[in-house]
Parts: C-alpha cells; structure tokens; sequence
C-alpha cells in the first residue's frame, strides 16, 4: 500500500475520531448545565458512559498517529486521555476538566491539518503537553488561554471517501447478476429471431446487445472493484498480536509485509482473518525458536515472520512464512505411527506426512503451550479455506523454516468448476477441490472392508457413487466405464463416480434458500446459460458429513 | 409464464379489518385451499424442477424464476396430505413472505375469488388445535368449502417441528394405509 493511500486512511479516521470526541465533549457540557436533563436520574452513569466513548476514539486516534510516526501528537492525546481518566475516577470534575479537553480538541484538529498539509513534517506539540502536564498536577485550569484557532479548522480535513454499508454492495451485486443472466436470456432470444427469418431484427437486437453486455460487465466489474480491500488493512492487524505472544513466550519476532496492496474482496478478507491468526500462532508457538535457540543455530535472535500476498490468473495465494525450526517429517511420522494413524510399514511422501498436521488433534511438539494447544489451530484453519473453496498446504525445511501456503479463488462469488453427470443429474464441482479426473472400467472399483475403494496409482483411494449417495435413480453405467473425479487432498482425499464429464465452465454461486436445511454435501446452486440449475456440491461436506458418517455399505450401487 | 398478479403485498387483506369482502386465490389439493391474493405474486407452470439431495422431504427443489433461485414447496407433503404426483394441471404459486420469495407447488389453481366475510367462519374448533393454527378460517361457497391458509404461520411451523413426527417424508403416504 503506498504511503499517500495510507495517509489518506489515516486522515479519514481521525477526522472520525475528533468528530466523536468532540461530540462526546459536548454533550457533556449539555449534561451539566442544561435544565431539561434534570429527569435524568443516574446523570453519573450516563457521564462515565460519554466519558468513555471519548476516551475510545481518542485511543484509537492515539494508536494510529504512533503507527504514522506522529509521536509528539500521540503524546499530547496521551495526555487528554489522562484527564479524561480523572474525570472518570472522580478525581476531576467533569466541568473543570472541559475546557482544556475543548482546546485539546482543537489542537488537534490543527495539528491534522498540519499534517495534511505537509505529511512529512510532524506537528510540534511539546507546549501544549507541557501544559496539560501542569494542568494534571495543579487540578486547576489556569492552563494560558490561546486566540480562537484558524476558524477553517473546526471543518476538519476533507475527506474523498464515502462509507457504504457492505449490504448496500453486496444488493447491487446480486442485481448486476441477475442483469447478466437476463443478457442472456435476451441472447436466446436474438438467436430464435435469426433462425425463424426475423434477420434484421435480430441484428438490432444484437448490436443493443452487445453494448449492454459492455455495460452490463463495467458495471459488475465496478462493484466487484468497491469491494475490494487491500489486504494490508488485515496484515496490520497481527503485527502488535505477533509481537506480544512473541514477547508472553521469551521470543522476539519481526513481521514482514510483503505484497500487502494486494486487493481482495472483503468477504475474503473477513473469512481470512481467524485462518491467519490461527497460522501467526502456530508458527510463533511451534516455529520461531527463543533467542537462546537461534544463537546456537547460527541464526539472528529474532525470527522473522513473512506474510506474503500475490495473484495469479484467478488465485490468490497468501504465504505465512518464518524462519524457524522448521517441521521434521520423521518426527511426524513416528508420532502417526504412535497414534495408529500410520503403520509402521508405510511409506508415505514427505508431503503426505506434512499433510497429517492439518488432521484434528494432531501436533508436532509434545508440550503444547497455552495458547495454541493440540495443534487445534491447523485443522481449523485448513476447515475455513475448504469452505471457501481454497487450500492450505505447508512447506517446510527442519532448522531452516515452514511455509503455510493459502490458495483462494479470487472472488468467492464465481468460480470455474467442473461439470459431472450421475444418474442424470448435473453436478458443478468446484475446480479448486479437484485433483484429477480418471477414467475408470467398473471392474476395477474394489470392494474393501464393504466399501468401494479404487487404486489409482498404488493409492487406495475410497469411492464414493454420487448417484447413490443423493439418492437419485440408478446411474446409468455406460458400458461399464466410469469417471472418477479425485477430490480433497492427502488423507482426504475421496474418488466421487460420475457418469459423464461436461467440461469446465465458470459459474455464479447463489446460496440455496435456508428452508432446504442443512443439505448435505451441497453448498449452493447455479443457473446456467440455458437457463437450466446446477447444484455445486460442497467437497469438505461430502468428506465429513456424508462419507465419514455414512454407514458402510450404503452408497454402493 | 401464467397469470400475473398485483404485487402489492396486501398485508391488511389477511385482517380484512374493515373490508367486507377478501379476495383469494383458491387451489386443489384434493381440498380446496385458499390464499389471500396479496400474498400471490405469480402463477407458473412447473418447468424443470432441480431437486436439492439431503433435504426436507416437504421441499420439491428449485425452479430457476429469471435468474433467481426459487426454493418450491410441495404444499400437500408440508400439510401431510396424500402424496399425488404433478399432472398437466400442477401449478406453482410464487408467494412473498417476510420479503423472501417462495414457491409453492399446488394440484391446479381453481379461481381468483371475492368472497363476502360474511360467508367466512371460524374454523371448527375440533379439528383447531396448536398445531393446526394456520388456518386461519373457512369459506362457505355456494357449492364448496374453502379453507384459508396463512402461510407465514405454516412455514414458521417448520424450525419449531423440524424432524417432528408430523414431517416425516412418508407421513403423507401412511395415511393412505
């Protein structure tokens, strides 16, 4: 994010901040001297709670102005909070204490101008802190008056942003799909008109077309845009967690952005948040090592923990890296071993190992701190990307560091999938879920432990028969061919049988109506071009709720 | 596409406070039902109907509206009725509750009716009970009876019965034994 866009941002929040601050001030001033509040019974109570809202957006305005470097001005709010703090304890009266929170007010409404002004000059604020200081020990407010300030600065920065609720773009989302799916049934139209004689028609109708297609897709494209936000405002947010459970545990961490203007949209954003945290930890708790540790590896004694954010075609990927111990897989698969998740006799790929990790209840270090306990944080982590139709996989070198790699579409509302038929139903899987697909002759499905499993490439992989599992009418069974679509991945990992493939296709995800229940297996619908319905199948739900809890047996054919 | 129909939620239709005649559309299903029209968006054919795997039995699937995803009920499973598969004449109301769109699949749709509310009665008591009060009245018609549904209230009925005994898929066809 470049600095002018964070200024920008910066400015836009104080603006908010004084404003509440200052209306906070006044109502306070109200509540002391103005008659018709005399019905107000605890008018203390109703104080302390103004009292504290001032007292919050002044924190915040506090924090910010030390991120942007202005320590002078966060030093001067330090001091308002601190009157504000007696007022609050009772020290101070509230009216005694207003009028040099008024001129606070004030002050800084300048000094925000200031830095408007010329960003790279901090304000000076070393006097009026000196006076706030002796106004806290005297207790009185003999603090010197200043002439009225430039009267423009009670109108604030100005500001060139607009806040919309979510919900509000979200609706206009939702039109400019239905605006699309009307475009094509208009499409339909035009090429019944063509074929039935009507071809000048149809060309009129064509060329309007075409230009509301354009405008149709600017106007999609906009909205998307509006709701994009750049994933630094998130990063952001992890550098004072970082440093602190860092600092509960003996270690030092630097945090490093890379990449971090990289716009998302911001139900990704939010979906994000809780996955990451549950990554910043686990690789403070598990990868960084102590200072002590590092020394004697010959690394720095503190760690540094990389978030890295880049695109490519229609993915996003988010890397949260550190250089830390790093995960040895020999290590966990003598612990699979251990727990029965493994045999002995397996040989499994390194990668295989690494996946074990993302298993509930699985860690690599014996005592587990506190905070990230069990090694709870990965499994739920790599549940929240799967329900997003994204990915989490981990990399990792023993002594040299871990890589926890998350791969998301770009934008949760359209998504290239692919199209399968079972028992005549058509079926969208999303691509992201799906490894391979193989065609089968039905001979070679097996039966083990009364379920249907397949060896692809000396994995045994269980099958499971979309048909039967929806309980649709009997697939038809081509010839005794099959398509397997391999989807999930390491441990996993399930072969859904379908009749036919009917390629890839990009498609708009619509929620199914919350009438339907929890329908198992299935995350929402799409219309397609035809106008016909399609149901994606939600590929973790299939594992967990359906397979797992399906009786064995059930689901043959 | 059908009969379109005043979009015009009529809330003050259900109360008929005032009025002294309610207009409704009334349906088949193997009973004459009754909706007030205000509640009725549209009446359409059944087209292709998706089914949704896993779900209530007492939802048919959805029908794609313009574009929109429209979740269809099958009215004779939700009130428990004799099972009786679509015919030609199977129709599907589109209703607006609570601001959401739903259809609603029916045997035929018979008339769009005024009816004076002096021809409309209290349900009798022995067949009203706790569960049973979303029908709201019925129609005394020269040469049949019309029981008024309030859907809003059936629908409602099914996060507080979900599972109940009442709903099960087969419900329906056990009393035809």
């Amino acid at each position: 994010m470049d600095y002018s866009q964070l200024l920008r941002d910066y400015l836009d929040d104080a603006e908010e901040c004084v404003h509440a601050f200052d209306s906070a001030l006044l109502s306070l001033e109200d509540g002391g001297s103005d008659g018709a509040r005399t019905e107000v019974i605890n008018s203390e109570a109703i104080n302390s709670e103004v009292i504290n809202s001032a007292l919050g957006a002044l924190h915040t305005l506090k924090g910010n102005s030390g991120m942007m470097g202005y320590t002078s001005l966060k030093d001067f709010i330090h001091h308002l909070e601190e009157v504000l703090k007696q007022t609050l304890e009772g020290k101070l009266e509230v009216q005694a204490g207003l009028p040099p929170l008024l001129e606070g007010s004030s002050i800084i409404k300048k000094a925000l101008q200031d830095i408007e002004k010329s960003p790279s000059s901090p304000p000076e604020l070393n006097e009026s802190i000196m006076d706030l200081e002796s106004f806290l020990a005297n207790g009185s407010s003999e603090a010197p008056r200043r002439e009225i300030l430039d009267l423009e600065s009670y109108l604030g920065a100005r500001t060139d942003t607009v806040k919309v609720s979510f919900n509000k773009l979200d609706d206009l989302l939702s039109l400019a799909g239905e605006l699309v799916i009307t475009k094509t049934r208009l499409g339909a139209i035009e090429s019944a008109m063509r074929e039935s004689g009507n071809k000048e028609e149809a060309a009129v109708l064509k060329e309007a077309l075409e230009s509301a297609e354009k405008t149709i897709s600017g106007l999609q494209e906009g909205i998307m845009r509006a709701r994009m936000v750049p994933v630094g405002t998130l990063f952001r947010k992890f550098t004072r967690m970082a440093r602190d459970l860092a600092g509960s545990q003996g270690k030092k961490v630097h945090l490093v952005f890379q990449g971090e203007d990289t716009e998302l949209d911001k139900t990704i954003i939010d979906e994000l948040a809780k996955p990451l945290l549950h990554l910043i930890r686990n690789a403070i708790d598990h990868g960084i090592e102590t200072p002590a540790e590092r020394r004697k590896k010959g690394k720095p004694p503190e760690g540094r923990l990389t978030l890295t954010s880049t695109q490519e075609s229609n993915y996003i990927f988010i890397r949260v890296e550190d250089d830390g111990r790093g995960v040895d897989p020999e290590e966990i698969r003598k612990k699979a071993v251990k727990k029965g998740i493994l045999k002995e006799e397996d040989t499994p790929q390194e990668e295989e190992i690494l996946d074990l990790l993302f298993l509930p209840g699985f860690s690599t270090r014996d005592e587990s701190t506190d905070i990230s306990g069990r090694g709870i944080g990965l499994d739920v982590a790599a549940k929240n990307m799967a329900r997003l139709n994204g990915q989490v996989s981990l990399h990792s070198r023993k002594d040299e560091g871990s890589a926890f790699v998350i791969k998301l579409p770009l934008s949760l509302a359209i998504i290239p999938a692919l199209m399968a038929e079972a028992a005549g139903e058509v079926f969208a899987i999303p691509i992201s879920a799906v490894e391979e697909s193989i065609k089968m002759d039905e001979k070679d499905i097996h039966l083990m432990n009364l379920r249907e499993v397949a060896m692809i490439r000396d994995n045994i992989i269980p099958v499971l028969r979309l048909g039967g599992f929806f309980n649709l009418k009997k697939g038809f069974f081509g010839g005794g061919k099959l398509y397997l679509v391999i989807v999930g991945r390491g441990e996993k990992r399930i072969a859904l049988a379908v009749d036919r493939l009917k390629g890839q296709q990009e498609i708009v995800i619509k929620p199914l109506d919350e009438s339907f229940g929890r329908s198992r297996g299935i995350s929402g619908a799409s219309i397609l071009g035809d106008g016909r319905i399609v149901l994606i199948l939600d590929v973790p739900g299939l594992w967990e709720e359906g397979f797992l809890s399906l009786p064995r047996g059930a689901g043959l054919s | 596409m059908g009969i379109k129909l005043g979009s015009s939620g009529l809330a003050e239709d259900l109360g008929m406070a005032g009025r002294d005649e309610l207009q409704i559309v009334s349906f088949n299903l193997g009973e004459e039902y009754g909706v007030p029209i205000g509640q009725v968006q549209e009446i359409i054919r059944i087209g292709n109907i998706t089914v949704v795997p896993n779900a209530p039995a007492y939802m048919e699937g959805v029908i794609n509206l313009r574009g929109r995803v429209l979740p269809v009920l099958n009215l004779r499973r939700k009130l428990s009725l004799p099972a009786n598969g679509t015919t030609k004449k199977s129709r599907i109301l589109v209703i607006e509750i609570k601001g959401k769109l739903l259809g609603t699949l029916v045997d035929a749709v018979s008339h769009v009716l005024k009816v004076p509310s002096n021809s409309i009665e209290e349900p009798p008591e022995d067949i009203l009970d706790k569960e049973t009060d979303y029908i709201t009245g019925v129609c005394k018609l020269p040469k049949e009876l019309v029981i008024l549904l309030d859907l809003e209230k059936l629908l409602a009925r099914e996060n507080g019965h979900e599972g109940g005994p009442d709903l099960q898929p087969d419900a329906g066809v056990d009393r035809e034994n």
